[in-house]
């Protein structure tokens, strides 16, 4: 049967179907990204959409990393599932000395030093935005193939470790950008010390020297109480994992048309718990409950920094619990779209897991700007905002920038089409292609200037507008959020905090909706949202 | 779900073209395409058609057109507002093309020492067709360390009389090798590094300056066109053709090379200018799996691979311009059959037997070429024996049947004429008159005519 025979289902009930690749060549070529490199055409239309390409020379750019690297890895290298350190020869590696027969110990063929895994270094400079990937005539995962690559480099290098921790600084480093869930649960509890320290640029360069994490590059500040602390105190129920989804009239749980199941990530729960108490608000406005489910961090850092097997172990946790969820019919929203498209997309392509739980996590997960379009889009939303004009009622700019986790996730620029119903608010698509930080990358030393180079475009178009202007940015990724307020000291928010605002400038004056968004625990003052920046409000001073 | 008047499956010309006329019509319309196109690929000319034997454009469409089966039958008739229509999107970018369909196709150099006959021409590529004087020589400059272009081997091909089938031709062509500023740092340069290298005005300047000094010894008795790789700009093209003009105060023009291609870039960027001014959501990176069907059949819309599952979006009217086999429009199986992917459409094409001619430059061209999706005359795809294959898609493209565009140097003018058709003809059905169907995948009211992310 032709895929085009099938049926279309609502996307609740709906199998989810191969990628498009899949469908056409007949093989799962989810699991095997980096035989997609087969199909390239070598036609270079991937080196012309890379942001990384775009600004330094050292990195030759996705062809040559992605599909042309590929054939030269061998299969251990293509997996870092099954890939096992290995010592590097000390001589240096040359094209030629790559195309040497493999050593067999007591076979035939030369005998040689071990040879890398990996036969480009360079590939480290990829920052993993995908648009390689989507612009690619030919359905060669590149971005795919290049993450493999670099966990496998980083297994290549493996430091000795103590107690899990790498002896080595990068490494350590990249082992510790990779600890999102530890440095919330250290650094939330600490929180006034942690942002002193933060904030101070002496120390930061002690960070730089010591850990490699470079002195300018954002860091966001640690909420006085994280998001789920804060909803438990304010009597909401946190499930245990593994505990029965219990719905309906004895159930604690409302149904599934009355609530949905929010994945907050670790940046709405130790560090923008605003966001996430918007999310709250905005869903409570259009009578839907919040439950927050059991959950670690997506596991999206520690697959960037190429530990495959801790962000297996987080993927693993995170669908045991959501996927009881999805079984039972729930929605699953998160406003962090690299927690979306890791759910969605991540745990399949990259972390190869691929049962039905996982399969069935990935296709209840809905971005919240996509879910509210969604319910926009059938009539469902309630559209009574109010006014968020500036002073004598002008319309304000809103410069959107769309980060690449949802560019990736392909379902358009949802955030765009919502803000446009606020009156008042006229967003402007930035289009500028990467911020530059995709993720971790703009925050390691050797990658700090290339990742603010590939932002500088994006940082010019907002700084052209008056802050008077246009006050505030709005991005639905919090790493991108956190560069741009950054290098340009314009206040950026998530589109989710600009709706819940105008939910709130509709209420009558003095009074919250019935739902309200719960306990504030917001890290600074919500008139203080969209206002020019104040010196210091910054992640680091 | 989102919905929309006219949904389009393809970012190459067809589907560029579609997209353009039918949001001019005033239909809400998204492009979705797997990747990039043949813009990125080929010269940045729109090819109109120069089958063997012709001397001008108009001349090789009519021929096609007389040719049963030739997708110019059904669409000549809708060439010249759809090349007027592209030519004021790339007018709007300061890309005035030049030539039409009563231009003679003349013979103008490739970047192998080549030369091929052309149709509508960018303007940096116009004055290799301008006609040869006697006495003018042609210098070819090449950029020092830059390997996509090899100056003095194109020149020294062109200095024969072979290259130019006895059409008129320079008097002497000579080469020079330019050393640009900055360049011996420089690791991986292709024709995108230096095109952005001339975008920064501070960089232009020493490298035209640098420019001028390598062409002025050249200049003889006799008058001198200089011609250049094209890597002239990007984004700020307009703007270094006008400093070059200025600068060398003779003519000059570029040679499109490998891809990527510059031209080709500037020509899609204009294209993609003018649909987001129009309001078009253009959607790069959404393959198209699967069609979204009323009860009774009929497309309604179509699917994408997106993460997680499939995004669906809702339209009036689709059309598939997803090109040949290059872009995945068609797929050849190894066990023999070609296939169009995304609705299973009946294609047309030679018994795997005769997929290869005996020689690569066969005169009648590549017998896949030809392969595609035979319509009728409304562009909607019809079976072997001519009945309706489905119901609610038009075909624009390459992924029509009949053409060898190769050969016939027919594929933008097909492209073009046939995605000015289909949104023709989409926007009889759509605007005013029938929206989004109706039926269970129309999971609640309608949206409005916006589509989701459309500006
Ligand atoms: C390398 C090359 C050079 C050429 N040079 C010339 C020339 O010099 N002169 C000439 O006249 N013709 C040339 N052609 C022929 C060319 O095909 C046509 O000129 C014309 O540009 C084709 O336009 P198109 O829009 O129909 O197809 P294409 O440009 O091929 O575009 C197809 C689009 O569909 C998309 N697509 C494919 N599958 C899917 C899917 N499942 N879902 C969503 N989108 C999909 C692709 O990603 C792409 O964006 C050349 C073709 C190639 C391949
Ligand atoms: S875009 Fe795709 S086909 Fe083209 S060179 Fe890159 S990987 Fe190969
Ligand atoms: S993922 Fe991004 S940085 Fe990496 S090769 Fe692709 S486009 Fe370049
Ligand atoms: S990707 Fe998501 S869960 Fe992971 S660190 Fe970022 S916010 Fe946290």
């Amino acid at each position: 049967m032709t895929p085009g025979a099938q049926p279309y289902l609502p996307p609740a009930a709906a199998p989810p179907l191969p990628a498009a690749g899949a469908a056409v060549i007949g093989l799962d070529v989810v699991r095997l990204a980096g035989f997609t490199a087969d199909a390239c055409l070598k036609c270079n239309v991937c080196n012309t959409v890379c942001p990384v390409a775009r600004v330094t020379d050292r990195f030759p750019g996705p062809k040559y990393v992605g599909p042309q690297a590929q054939r030269f890895r061998s299969d251990q290298a293509r997996s870092p599932q099954s890939a096992r350190p290995q010592r590097v020869p000390r001589s240096p590696v040359t094209p030629l000395s790559l195309l040497e027969p493999p050593a067999r110990p007591g076979g035939p063929g030369r005998q040689t030093a071990p040879r890398p895994l990996s036969p480009d270094l360079t590939v480290d400079w990829c920052s993993g935005c995908g648009f390689c990937t989507r612009a690619c005539p030919a359905g060669v995962e590149i971005a795919e193939i290049n993450s493999r690559a670099r966990a496998v480099l980083r297994v290549q290098n493996a430091a000795p470790r103590l107690a899990g921790v790498p002896l080595r600084r990068r490494p350590l480093r990249d082992w510790a950008l990779g600890q999102t869930d530890l440095l919330g649960r250290l650094g939330v509890p600490l929180a006034p010390l942690a942002n002193a320290f933060l904030g101070s640029r002496r120390l930061r360069s002690l960070v730089q020297a010591v850990a490699g994490i470079h002195r300018d590059a954002p860091v966001p500040r640690f909420a006085g109480r994280t998001f789920r602390a804060a909803w438990r105190r304010a009597g909401h129920p946190l499930p245990r994992p593994g505990a029965a989804v219990s719905v309906g009239a004895d159930g604690r749980f409302p149904r599934p048309d009355r609530a949905v199941v929010y994945f907050h990530g670790c940046a709405a729960n130790y560090q923008e718990p605003r966001v996430a108490e918007s999310v709250v608000a905005v869903l409570a406005r259009n009578g839907l409950e919040t439950i927050v489910p059991d959950q670690v961090c997506c596991g999206l850092p520690l697959i960037s920094n190429g530990y495959y097997a801790e962000a297996r172990r987080k993927a693993t946790r995170n669908i045991a619990s959501l996927a009881e969820w999805a079984a039972a019919g729930y929605r699953i929203v998160t406003a962090s779209t690299s927690c979306g498209h890791t759910l969605k997309a991540e745990y399949r392509t990259m972390l190869d897991l691929d049962d039905p739980a996982a399969r069935s996590v990935a296709g209840a997960t809905w971005d919240i700007m996509e879910f509210l379009a969604d319910l926009h889009e059938s009539g469902r939303l309630d559209t009574q905002f109010g006014s968020l004009a500036g002073p004598g009622g002008t319309a304000r700019p809103l410069l959107y920038h769309a980060p690449c986790q949802l560019r990736s996730q392909g379902i358009g620029l949802p955030a765009l089409d919502l803000l446009a119903l606020v009156p008042g608010l006229e967003p402007i698509d930035l289009d500028h292609d990467c911020c530059g930080v995709a993720g971790t990358y703009g925050l390691k030393e050797e990658k700090y200037e290339v990742a603010m180079a590939v932002g500088a475009g994006l940082f010019d178009k907002i700084r052209a507008v008056d802050p008077a202007r246009a006050p505030a940015a709005a991005c639905d990724s919090e790493t991108c959020r956190w560069q741009i307020e950054r290098a340009t000291g314009r206040p950026t928010l998530h589109p989710v905090e600009f709706l819940a605002e105008a939910y709130r400038a509709a209420a009558p004056s003095g009074q919250r909706p019935a739902d309200g968004p719960g306990p504030s625990v917001d890290d600074r003052p919500a008139d203080a949202r969209g206002a020019p920046p104040e010196p210091g409000s910054t992640a680091s001073a | 779900m989102p919905s929309c008047d006219v949904l389009v499956a393809g970012a190459g010309l067809a589907g560029l073209t579609t997209a353009l006329a039918a949001a001019d019509g005033g239909a809400s319309v998204w492009l979705v395409a797997k990747g990039h196109a043949a813009t990125h690929w080929s010269h940045g000319g729109l090819d109109l058609a120069a089958p063997p034997g012709t001397v001008g454009g108009g001349e090789g469409v009519a021929l096609l057109a007389r040719r049963p089966g030739h997708p110019y039958e059904i669409v000549a008739e809708d060439l010249p507002a759809g090349l007027a229509r592209v030519r004021r999107a790339l007018d709007a970018a300061g890309l005035a093309y030049e030539g039409d369909l009563a231009s003679p196709h003349g013979r103008i150099p490739t970047a192998v020492g080549a030369t091929r006959p052309a149709g509508v021409l960018p303007g940096a590529q116009a004055a290799a067709r301008a006609p040869w004087r006697p006495g003018e020589g042609l210098l070819v400059v090449g950029f020092e360390r830059f390997r996509d272009f090899a100056a003095p081997a194109v020149a020294a091909s062109l200095a024969r009389p072979l290259p130019w089938a006895g059409a008129p031709r320079p008097e002497r062509v000579t080469a020079v090798g330019v050393t640009l500023p900055g360049l011996a740092e420089r690791r991986n340069l292709d024709g995108l590094d230096l095109a952005r290298a001339f975008d920064d005005p501070s960089w232009r300047g020493p490298a035209l300056d640098a420019i001028a000094r390598a062409v002025e010894p050249h200049r003889g008795d006799g008058e001198l066109r200089v011609a250049f790789p094209a890597v002239l700009g990007l984004a700020d093209h307009p703007a270094v053709a006008a400093a070059l003009d200025a600068r060398l105060g003779g003519p000059w023009f570029e040679i499109p090379l490998v891809p990527p291609s510059v031209p080709g870039l500037r020509l899609y960027e204009a294209m993609v200018a003018a649909l987001r001014a129009a309001r078009v959501a253009v959607q790069v990176g959404f393959a198209v799996s699967a069609a979204i069907r009323t009860p009774d059949g009929r497309v309604a819309g179509l699917a994408t691979a997106a993460a997680g599952r499939p995004f669906p979006i809702r339209a009036g009217q689709v059309v598939l311009a997803t090109g040949g086999f290059a872009s995945g429009g068609l797929v050849a199986t190894a066990d023999g059959r070609v296939e169009e992917p995304i609705l299973g459409l009946p294609v047309e094409a030679p018994p795997q037997p005769a997929w290869l001619a005996p020689s690569m430059f066969d005169p009648a061209g590549h017998p896949l070429e030809a392969a595609g999706i035979r319509t009728d005359r409304k562009l909607r795809p019809v079976g072997p024996t001519g009945e309706r294959a489905e119901r609610g898609v038009r075909i624009a493209g390459a992924l029509l049947a009949g053409a060898r565009a190769l050969r016939e140097r027919s594929g933008d003018g097909i492209a073009i004429a046939s995605g000015e058709r289909a949104a023709r003809l989409a926007l009889a059905r759509t605007v005013g008159a029938l929206a989004v169907p109706s039926g269970p995948v129309a999971a609640g009211p309608a949206a409005g005519p916006e589509g989701r992310g459309a500006r």
